[in-house]
Parts: C-alpha cells; sequence; structure tokens
C-alpha cells in the first residue's frame, strides 16, 4: 500500500475545509519536521543527545554535595545593594516601590495581550511537569550521607552514591510535582485542546485574573519559602542567623507586589478611559525622570534651609518664571518681527557673557541665574516657532514656567547638603550600582550619540569633521582605557578645589564612549533614508529642524531599534568592568567579596552562577521588548 | 523661438496676467556637464505649461530648480515676486507658496496620510490641529480617497499614494503646483486616477508647471506647451501648434517617437 504524505492524512482526519492550514499531530509533527530524511534524523538524534548531556551537566552542578548555596542565599543583600546604610534601607524600598508601580502602570496601559487561552495554559503546565520529571530521571544519584554528617567513601576515594532506584524514591516530592502538573495540563488539554470552529468560543483566562494568581502565587511563596538567610552587612547579620529572607523583607516585599497588582489595574482602567492618550505620554515622561529622581532619593536628602529657601530660592525662581514668561508673551506677539530675533540675539550673548564673566571672575552672578538666564536665550529663540494664536503662545509660557520650576528646583535641592551618611566611598554596589550606571549611561549617551550621527552626516564641514574624529578616535579606544583615564588621569587636571566623584568621573567617561557607538547605529538608519524623504520635507515648507525631528530621525531610529538595543544590551552587561577602576559592581560581589567572607572562603561558583541568571534575565525582558517595539513601529511600512 | 497664430493668441489672453515664475538664462552645470542652458520663460498666474521633451533633456532638473531643489549657478529666478538665492528666508517663503509632486510620491512612510497631509499645515502655516485636519479630509475628499485617511502609505496603491500626495501639497494652499513626472512611476490603470485629479486642478485656476509624457494630458489641459532638448527650450506654443503644425525639426523627431 502506497503511503500517504502527512498533511494529507491529517486533511482527511481533521475534515479541515481545504484553504485552512492543516493541524498535524504530534506525531506526525515529529516525522514532518526532524525525521523526514536520514542525515535530518541524525541530526535530530544528535543535537538531543548533546542537550541532554548539558542539562545533565547542568544539574549535576546545582545539586552537587559541595555547593554552597547559602552562601548567596546569605549575601542576598550584599548582591543587591552591597554597603548601602542599613537605617537607610527605607530610600531603596521606596525607590524600588515606584519603579515596580510604574511598571504595573506602564503594564496596564500599554499591554494588549489577549487572554491567555486555557489550551497554552495546558500545555504550559504539561511541559513543566515533563521537564522536571526528565530532570530527576537525568540528575546523577546523590552521595550518600553518613550518620555523622560527612561524604561516605569508596576505598578509592570518590563518594559513594546511592541506587538509581533510591534516588528515585528520595525524590518522590519532585515526582508527585510534575504528576500533578502533567495530570492537570493532561485534564485541560483533553478539555480545551479542540480547534476553536468545532466547539464554541475559545476558553480563555483574562489576563488580570492571570496577573492576580500570578501575584497571588509569589505572595504566598514569600510567607512559605525560605528564600535565605538574611543579610550579612560589614561582616554582621543584621538578623538571627537561621531565620529566612522572609522574616525582614517578606513584609516589603509583598507591599511591593499589592503595589504591582493595584498599579496594573489603574492601569488597565486608563486604558479604557478617555485618558488613555495622556497616561501614556505621562507614564513615558515619568519613566524618563524616574531613573534620576530616584537615585536621587536612594543618594541624597538634602537639609533644607527655610529661611534661605524664602528670602532667596523662592523668589528668584518666580521672578524667573514670571519675567521670563512676559518676555515670551511678548516675543510670540504676531507683529514682533524683526525685534523678536534681536531681543532673542541679545539675551543669548548676554546670557553667554555671565558664563565668562563668572569664569573670570568679573562679577559674581549665582549658577543658578546663569542658567536661567541661558534658558531664557533658548526659549526666545524658539519663539518664533510659537507665534500664533492664544493657545500656542500659552503652550510656551505655561512650558517655560513649568521648566523654570524643575530647574529651581533641582538646582536649590543639589546645592543643599545631604543628610544621608554614606560611611565611604562605596556606598552603593552590587546590583544597585550596576543598575544606576546602566541607566544613566544609557539615557544620557542616547541624545548625545544620536546628535553625533546628525553631526556626521550634517552638510556643515566643521560639525561632520568634529564628530567623525570624536567617533573614531573613542571607537578606537577600549572601554577600559577611557574608564581609567575618567577615573585618575581627569582629576589630575582638574582646577584646583574642584572635584569630581570617581562615580561621575566614570559615568562621564562611560557615557562618551557608549555615545560614540550609539552614534554609528544611529548613523546605519541616517543613511537608510532616501533622498526623496529630504526634497519631500524640504518641498512643503519644513525647516531644518523639523526635518530632522519630523521626518528623518523617526525613520532612522525605527530602522536602527535592533542595533541600539544591542548597544543597550552591551551598555548593561559592560558596566562590569566598573570592578577595574574599584567600584563593586554586581559581578564584582559575585567574584570577589563572597569569596573573601571568612564563612564563605573561596566560595565564588554559586554566587557568579546566580549574577549570570539575573543579567540574562534583565536583557532577555529588553530584548523581548525590543522586539514588540519592532513589530509596533513596522505596522507603517507594511 | 517660433509664434504661430494660435501662440499669439494665447499669449495675449496671457498677457494680461501677473507674472507667477520668471526664469531668465538659467544655467545648471553638474561637474562639467550642462544640464541647463539659458533657459528663459514666464509662465502666467493661473497658466496650465506643460514641459516635454526626451529623457535628459533637462526638463526635471529645471522644475526642480524653481523651488530649489536644485541650485542653479547661473541667471534669474523669480518665483510670485520673490526671487531664488541663498537667502534662507527666500526660499522658505518660495517653498510654502510652491507645491511639488515627484515621481516617485515620497510620502512619509512612517506618518498616517492624514499626518502626512497636516504636518505642513500645523508647522509650517501654524493652523490648529482640529482645522488643519477637517482641511486635510476635504483635500482627500477632492482626490477622491477620503476613506484612506488612517491607513499608512504602505497600504496604498501606487494612484492613490500620489493623490495622497497631491492632497499634501495643496493643504499648504500653494500659488504654484509643479509636477514632476507624476504618472511615470504608476502601473497603467492607475494613471487615469491621477490625471483625472490634475485635470480637475488645472480647471481650478491654480498656476501648475507639469514634467510629463502624458501627450493626452497635454493637448487637453495644457495653455502653452514647452519642448526641451539638450538644457535648451527648442519650441514653445499652444497645444493645437505644438501636435498640428510644429516648426522645429527636433520636435517633430520627439512627436514621431512619442505618438
Amino acid at each position: 500500500m502506497q503511503e500517504e504524505d502527512p498533511i494529507s492524512v491529517a486533511l482527511k482526519e481533521e475534515q479541515v475545509s481545504p484553504n485552512e492550514a492543516p493541524r498535524l499531530s504530534v506525531l506526525q509533527w515529529f516525522r514532518t519536521n526532524l525525521f523526514s530524511n536520514w542525515a535530518n534524523a541524525i541530526l535530530t538524534i544528535l543535537g538531543t543527545l548533546a542537550a541532554f548531556l548539558m542539562l545533565r551537566g547542568v544539574l549535576n552542578f546545582v545539586f552537587s554535595e559541595n555547593r554552597e548555596w547559602v552562601a548567596v542565599r546569605t549575601n542576598l543583600r550584599a548582591l543587591m545593594t552591597l554597603s548601602y546604610p542599613e537605617s537607610q534601607y527605607v530610600r531603596v524600598w521606596v525607590a524600588l516601590g515606584f519603579v515596580v508601580g510604574l511598571a504595573g502602570l506602564s503594564a496596564g496601559i500599554w499591554s494588549n495581550w489577549g487572554g491567555l487561552p486555557l489550551r497554552r495554559l495546558a500545555t504550559w503546565f504539561m511541559g513543566v511537569g515533563g521537564l522536571i520529571a526528565l530532570c530527576v530521571v537525568v540528575r546523577e544519584p546523590s552521595v550518600i550521607i553518613g550518620t555523622d554528617g560527612k561524604v561516605v567513601r569508596t576505598i578509592e576515594g570518590s563518594p559513594q552514591r546511592e541506587s538509581f532506584m533510591d534516588a528515585m524514591v528520595d525524590r518522590s516530592g519532585w515526582w508527585i510535582a510534575a504528576v500533578i502538573l502533567l495530570a492537570v495540563g493532561a485534564v485541560l488539554w483533553s478539555r480545551f485542546s479542540s480547534p476553536v470552529r468545532r466547539r464554541g468560543p475559545r476558553a480563555e483566562l483574562s489576563i488580570t485574573s492571570v496577573v492576580f494568581v500570578g501575584i497571588g502565587l509569589v505572595i504566598l511563596s514569600l510567607w512559605v519559602v525560605p528564600y535565605g538567610h538574611y543579610a550579612f552587612v560589614d561582616g554582621t547579620y543584621i538578623a538571627e542567623s537561621g531565620t529566612t529572607v522572609a522574616f525582614s523583607t517578606q513584609m516589603p516585599w509583598t507591599v511591593m507586589w499589592v503595589i504591582l497588582g493595584l498599579t496594573f489595574l489603574v492601569g488597565r482602567f486608563l486604558r479604557s478611559s478617555r485618558y488613555v492618550g495622556m497616561a501614556k505620554t505621562g507614564s513615558n515622561l515619568l519613566w524618563l525622570i524616574c531613573p534620576f529622581a530616584l537615585f536621587w532619593v536612594v543618594l541624597r536628602d538634602p537639609a533644607l534651609d527655610y529661611g534661605h529657601v524664602m528670602s532667596t530660592d523662592l523668589p528668584m525662581g518666580l521672578a524667573f518664571g514670571l519675567l521670563g514668561g512676559a518676555v515670551l508673551w511678548l516675543l510670540t506677539r504676531s507683529d514682533i518681527g524683526e525685534i523678536g530675533r534681536i531681543t532673542a540675539t541679545a539675551l543669548l550673548v548676554f546670557a553667554v557673557f555671565n558664563w565668562v564673566a563668572a569664569f573670570f571672575g568679573w562679577y559674581p552672578m549665582l549658577q543658578k541665574a546663569r542658567i536661567s538666564f541661558l534658558l531664557l536665550a533658548l526659549a526666545a529663540l524658539l519663539a518664533p516657532n510659537f507665534i500664533g494664536d492664544t493657545a500656542k503662545r500659552r503652550q510656551l509660557v505655561l512650558g517655560w514656567l513649568g521648566v523654570m520650576a524643575l530647574v529651581h528646583y533641582l538646582a536649590t535641592m543639589i546645592n543643599t547638603p545631604s543628610t544621608v551618611d554614606l560611611q565611604s566611598d562605596e556606598f552603593l554596589g552590587g546590583l544597585g550600582l550596576t543598575l544606576f550606571v546602566a541607566v544613566i549611561v544609557v539615557i544620557l549617551s542616547f541624545p548625545l550619540g544620536v546628535l553625533l550621527a546628525l553631526g556626521r552626516t550634517s552638510k556643515f564641514p566643521i560639525f561632520r569633521m568634529l564628530s567623525t574624529s570624536y567617533i573614531e578616535v573613542i571607537r578606537g579606544v577600549p572601554l577600559i582605557s577611557v574608564l581609567i583615564f575618567f577615573s585618575v588621569m581627569v582629576p589630575l587636571f582638574l582646577p584646583d578645589g574642584m572635584e569630581l566623584a570617581e562615580l561621575a568621573a566614570v559615568l562621564t567617561g562611560y557615557t562618551l564612549f557608549s555615545a560614540a557607538y550609539l552614534a554609528e547605529n544611529v548613523r546605519g538608519g541616517l543613511q537608510s533614508i532616501t533622498k526623496g524623504q529630504y526634497e519631500a520635507a524640504d518641498a512643503i515648507g519644513l525647516t531644518a529642524a523639523q526635518r530632522t525631528g519630523f521626518i528623518v530621525l523617526p525613520q532612522a531610529l525605527t530602522v536602527s531599534i535592533p542595533q541600539l538595543v544591542g548597544q543597550v544590551i552591551s551598555s548593561f552587561k559592560e558596566t562590569s568592568l566598573l570592578a577595574i577602576i574599584g567600584l563593586f559592581d554586581f559581578l564584582r560581589v559575585a567574584n570577589s567579596v563572597i569569596p573573601a567572607q571568612s564563612e564563605f572562603m573561596g566560595v565564588k561558583r554559586e554566587g557568579i552562577l546566580v549574577v549570570a541568571m539575573i543579567y540574562f534575565f534583565f536583557n532577555f525582558i529588553i530584548s523581548k521588548y525590543s522586539q514588540r517595539l519592532e513589530r509596533r513601529v513596522g505596522l507603517g511600512e507594511r | 523661438m517660433n509664434i504661430d497664430d494660435a501662440t499669439a493668441a494665447a499669449n495675449d489672453r496671457l498677457a494680461d496676467r501677473d507674472d507667477m515664475i520668471v526664469c531668465v538664462d538659467v544655467d545648471k552645470f553638474y561637474g562639467d556637464f550642462q544640464a541647463l542652458k539659458g533657459v528663459t520663460a514666464t509662465i502666467k498666474e493661473g497658466e496650465v505649461a506643460v514641459v516635454c521633451g526626451p529623457s535628459g533633456s533637462g526638463k526635471s532638473t529645471w522644475i526642480r530648480c524653481i523651488n530649489r531643489l536644485e541650485v542653479h549657478q547661473g541667471g534669474d529666478i523669480v518665483v510670485d515676486g520673490i526671487e531664488l538665492t541663498n537667502d534662507l528666508r527666500n526660499i522658505e517663503k518660495i517653498r510654502s507658496e510652491v507645491g511639488m509632486v515627484f515621481q516617485q510620491f515620497n510620502l512619509f512612510p512612517h506618518l498616517t496620510v492624514l499626518d502626512n497631509i497636516t504636518l505642513a499645515p500645523i508647522w509650517v502655516r501654524k493652523k490648529p490641529r482640529g482645522e488643519a485636519e477637517s482641511m486635510a479630509r476635504a483635500l482627500l475628499e477632492r482626490v477622491g480617497i477620503p476613506e484612506q485617511a488612517e491607513k499608512f502609505p504602505g497600504q496604498l496603491s501606487g494612484g492613490q499614494q500620489q493623490r495622497v500626495a497631491i492632497a499634501r501639497s495643496l493643504a499648504m494652499e500653494p500659488r504654484v503646483m509643479l509636477f514632476d513626472e507624476p504618472t511615470s512611476a504608476l502601473d497603467p490603470e492607475m494613471i487615469k486616477e491621477v490625471l483625472d485629479v490634475m485635470k480637475e486642478l488645472a480647471h481650478s485656476g491654480i498656476t501648475m508647471m507639469v514634467v510629463t509624457h502624458e501627450m493626452g494630458f497635454a493637448r487637453e489641459v495644457a495653455d502653452r506647451i514647452m519642448f526641451m532638448e539638450g538644457g535648451e527650450i527648442v519650441e514653445v506654443g499652444t497645444p493645437e501648434h505644438f501636435f498640428t503644425n510644429p516648426t522645429e525639426d527636433r520636435t517633430k523627431l520627439f512627436l514621431s517617437q512619442i505618438l
């Protein structure tokens, strides 16, 4: 009898109409995809074998009797923030709570996931159950621990292992978990696996219920699972040894997860309300501001002198806001003509002169005032764009008031001494420092990189030359040397009395470095824009700035998303080079701090494995997000 | 230059109108190659001028000089009384009065049709968004595709894209429209829908300068046809003169090849 090909068999069995894609049964899928011919079959078998051996290796490593996971569990706090003072720790929680809340809000506002089909849930259950069962079988039998608590050894000295059957019995807990998962999955599957078209509406869980069940399970686990012994700071346990992480941090973590759930609900509500546009803009803006605001919360707490605030800071801010606003209001009159340009230019000259004067010490003017004048001059230069009806003019003036409020607030706060008592230079380390550096560097280097790319493709030779030489010099130098240069050399060149904190110096160097690479990625995007786009923008009368902002950059950045995300990921990973110049980044805590503790002398592998997993977790999220982003912005080009 | 009776009559009809585009001895070089050799022509307000000629004759170069997408090296170009010089303000002023439609449409692929049309009115003309949008919808109605406002250019056919491009130019309420081979990149079945829109425009009284090979269109709506070859204007005349009684041998040769 002649064999029929699987697809026509499937067509017959499923009674699918020919214009729908046929569904293959599991066996048929295997035959068409994995064992279609001899070569394919051999590759499949070899690949499976390799995956099997790797899994076995990882499992044996993780569950080996030599592993001291307690070192990681005890040092969780050190891995996260290293030596941030215990008395101020509430700041870290506040900052984390804010980020978690913002994440929940954004997820709620932006998520366009439909529900979770029970069918898929069933495959997940069965998949996890199957994986557990596989792991239980694959792992080599445990060594036998004698009554004295020591490993029983054979005559040759290698540890004695229990028999395979005993190992299976020992792991019966895992077996039960696997069987339960498989059973639940199978029941769900048999109930909901049929194609939609034959059994009414598709059965699925709403996304809200999925999120809340998930959060509920995590919170429950906080109070049940002993995640780890609690913190070890400056050589002493903060909580009693033997208790779990839950006893000191289960409450804050519970609050975090509750915040996540609640803000997610708020986000979902906003998504369906008519404020959705405003909410999207607002949450984006908050994401941009929050790193700076939060590191502020974590690192500083100004002790305000209210007498000075009332007598100087507040009146000055108000004066700049109101008078500057009035000037801008006048400059946007439709009959202003040449006077506008002259005033703006005069303001700019005056503002720049203030800085020169301050540099040479001709007359003292508060830095705040100098910054404000400079901003006012820039706003005056922008004013012609806002000439028009009252609404447009009001936009400019209100924007000005907002900027003034922010600038004067920040300037006042920065110039006030902090009450946070940071004992040493290494006040922050671990994951906190790594994230701090990565986020700040990415946010700051982005605009700089875009400017450099624009400069390099500019038609003005001077911009082109400067940007090109900058980019080429930076790209020709290793990151480590840039970091060393900024941490060691730059302080030597600074004038007397001027200090640059190590971290600030490093951030500057790293930002400049990262910007050069970003610039090259953006340039690739810029080159993909056709000449026709420039001509069309010119022909409808856009100015060069409008052409760049509305036509060229949006398209260029869209094209370069994959490379930009790659750059973000590598910026994040390369923060581990900070260890070279003496900062205690995430990896260094695992690599040098933990192994140096007398309790865990030389225990390195466990920490590094955990650190690698956490790096991977973050980068996985970034790359998933970028895939979604690519799909979304790709819409316009279909 | 040859002027027969019909052309003289057309020139009389146009004589009392204001000059819209005046070109005097315009030269344009690409390196050693001279693309325009002393092009001199005047286009009156409300006139529909069709420029034709073999490829490489300089007709696209000329039309692109008029809103300074190309820079001319010799001679003067005056559009609506504003002379084209290096002064950025003059260039901006002229560009906001002169609409241009390209062979390759050049729509902005990342913006919806509506945003393509409203971008310049909002940011160059400083119109409120609501007003700009209602005008854009009216223009889409005029070019016959009101239902495509929310789509992206990539989702439209070539003919529809070119009509959006025309609407985008019209949104600036230009006094002059330049068409640079607007139908050359279109599939044959889409040419008519674009030409229909252009005919409607021509009858509305806007000044138009059209570089095209569509001789049917030229015969039907042009006030004057200019024939270019080798960077020079060889012959100018009404459609009647041009198609029935051309005087220059080069014109005759061109017509015998194209008709």
